[in-house]
């Protein structure tokens, strides 16, 4: 079970060689077809995660949730799905055409191509990347420009101040999510993801990295726009901020994005403090999968649990707080691999 | 220590995650009402004295009723009482002045309807007649309580013929049988049959009672299995 899917791949790339493929189109063709199943995991998967989230805020709030299209209400997504895909398609006639339709394209395909890097079981990451986490943390700050083109695209002040308040989030918080990381990295030694995952063989860095585990997640809680930072959106009080002027599918493609988002914070922190893969009896890519799942219910939990923070708290927070104390993480990581190297260990 | 409010609320949520939830999903289930749940507000003319008192208390004139004299008597009778439940707001104090609790709330809740004239409720009592109560007093009594009630009757007397029926077939019965068999054989063969069989022979009882022509049927049907059945075991 544990290498059903690598001889999957590899029984699929001997049997292109012996068509007569050169080696180097039988990778590329697996490349492509691996990256089409993430792809359509990743977008099915949301299905699950809203039914998951509705049902969630519903016990905690001791309601059904949605409870009448199919077994619990399991269908009441795809539902939606078809109502949202189904709806009129309308862009303004002021908006600058061209910004604030490739917004949201955008958006999701920089949420998507975070996967490239993640692996989702031994040996499953679809690149081997040896600067993957510079890749990933990279690409994750670059969804900031596609919230500014969504706001100044839909040629709407408020969009625009929405969009800009989402920029400022996500920009403060970037910090101390790259910092938090840092510590893992002087631990492991390397970038690369499934090394990290590697390095983690007698202790998860969890134990070793509680308080960068901490800031990670707080941080990553900022960015990926949930509450209690769920500022640029903010449903109860904003008209969804720089989403404001979208509709149907457009604006899916945004929830779709945060969701896999979502997915992707969650599986990085299972990979870099949780030991990815590693587990006993089940093969590596169902712990992975278990974990982000087990870390991704605390999102909500939390989400549904804390009420909004205001602004200038969630900006000061990032600034006086977080930062500080992921800094402190780093210096105080360093001088302990110093003491133990210095020790002989 | 900071945080430490933070952990106390995901522990409340948390808490009350596990709990079950609290909805109820009406109209598939119905709320409890408690004993004295106000919903709909029902009238029974049968203990109204016509006093008006409902009429008096009620803030919204929401009730009205209208009256004739009684011949010889100083009483009125009842002739029609309106209930227009739309300007009704359960306050209860109707009830309260009623002296005969002929006003009085009960569990029905679901009021809406269609049309607003709908939720006008007017009860009518039955005609009343004057009879003698005695010592020269005339009384008002509701004239179908004179006429002897024809379907009870009639129950009555087809329980009874029901009963006399299955003590008949119970004890043999050939010659009731063999009105609905062809043959003396036949007959004997269907008492046999209806006396072993309590089930057979509340069904043959009750349809004799009912309905002739369908036990006739039912009897023919009866002796032609019970033949077959015993032929098969003679062979055997």
């Amino acid at each position: 079970m544990e290498h059903l899917f690598t001889n999957i791949a590899q029984i699929l790339t001997s049997w292109m060689v012996s068509l007569g493929l050169p080696p180097i189109w039988a990778d590329l063709i697996l490349l492509i077809g691996q990256w089409t199943i993430i792809v359509v995991i990743v977008t099915l998967n949301v299905i699950v995660l809203v039914w998951l989230e509705r049902k969630i805020s519903g016990f905690i709030q001791e309601r059904l949730g949605p409870n009448r299209l199919g077994p619990f209400g399991a269908f009441q997504t795809i539902a939606d799905a078809m109502k949202l895909l189904t709806k009129e398609d309308i862009i303004p006639s002021q908006a600058d055409r061209w910004i604030f339709m490739t917004a949201p394209m955008l958006f999701i395909v920089i949420a998507v191509m975070l996967y490239a890097v993640l692996p989702l079981g031994q040996g499953m990451e679809v690149v081997d990347l040896n600067v993957g986490l510079f890749y990933f943390i990279s690409l994750g700050s670059l969804s900031t420009i596609c919230l500014l083109m969504a706001g100044w695209g839909s040629n709407n002040k408020w969009s625009l101040l929405g969009a800009m308040r989402s920029v400022a989030q996500m920009i403060s918080y970037e910090i101390p999510l790259a910092f938090s990381l840092l510590g893992v990295v002087m631990l492991a030694g390397s970038l690369n993801l499934s090394e990290i995952v590697t390095a983690q063989n007698r202790y998860w860095f969890i134990l070793l990295q509680p308080v960068a585990f901490l800031t990670y997640f707080i941080a990553a809680t900022a960015e990926l726009n949930r509450g209690p930072f769920d500022m640029p959106e903010a449903e109860q009080e904003l008209t969804a901020g720089a989403y404001t002027e979208y509709t149907g599918m457009r604006w899916a493609l945004f929830f779709l994005a945060e969701y896999t988002n979502l997915v992707a914070v969650s599986a990085l922190a299972a990979t870099l403090f949780f030991g990815g893969g590693q587990g006993p009896w089940l093969p590596s890519w169902l712990w992975i999968i278990i974990k982000t799942y087990l870390i991704m219910l605390v999102f909500m939990w939390m989400k549904w649990t804390f009420p909004r923070i205001r602004m200038d708290h969630l900006m000061s927070f990032s600034w006086k707080v977080l930062i500080p104390v992921s800094l402190a993480n780093i210096l105080i990581t360093g001088l302990g691999i110093e003491f133990f190297r210095g020790m002989g260990w | 220590m900071i945080g430490k409010g933070l952990l106390k609320g995901l522990g409340i949520t948390l808490k009350h995650g596990v709990e079950k939830p609290k909805t109820i999903q009406y109209p598939e289930q119905r709320p409890y009402l408690q004993e004295r749940f106000r919903g709909c507000l029902e009238f029974d003319y049968k203990n109204c004295i016509v006093c008006g008192m409902c009429t008096k208390a009620c803030p919204n004139n929401v009730l009205s009723f209208e009256t004739a004299p009684i011949e010889g008597s100083k009483k009125k009778r009842l002739v029609s009482y309106t209930i227009d439940l739309q300007y009704c707001m359960f306050c209860n104090l109707c009830v309260e002045a009623c002296p005969t609790n002929t006003l009085f709330f009960v569990h029905d809740f679901e009021l809406s309807t269609y049309r607003r004239d709908e939720i006008k409720k007017v009860y009518i009592p039955p005609a009343l007649t004057q009879v003698d109560a005695g010592g020269g007093q005339a009384e008002l009594i509701p004239q179908d309580a004179l006429e002897p009630d024809r379907e009870a009757e009639a129950e009555a007397k087809r329980l009874k013929q029901l009963q006399a029926m299955k003590t008949a077939l119970s004890k043999g019965g050939q010659k009731v049988l063999a009105k609905y068999v062809d043959t003396e054989e036949d007959a004997a063969v269907l008492a046999n049959l209806l006396q072993a069989d309590e089930k057979k022979r509340d069904k043959m009882a009750a349809l004799i009672v009912d309905d002739k022509e369908k036990a006739r049927k039912v009897a023919q049907a009866f002796v032609a299995k019970e033949r077959k059945t015993q032929a098969g075991g003679e062979e055997k």
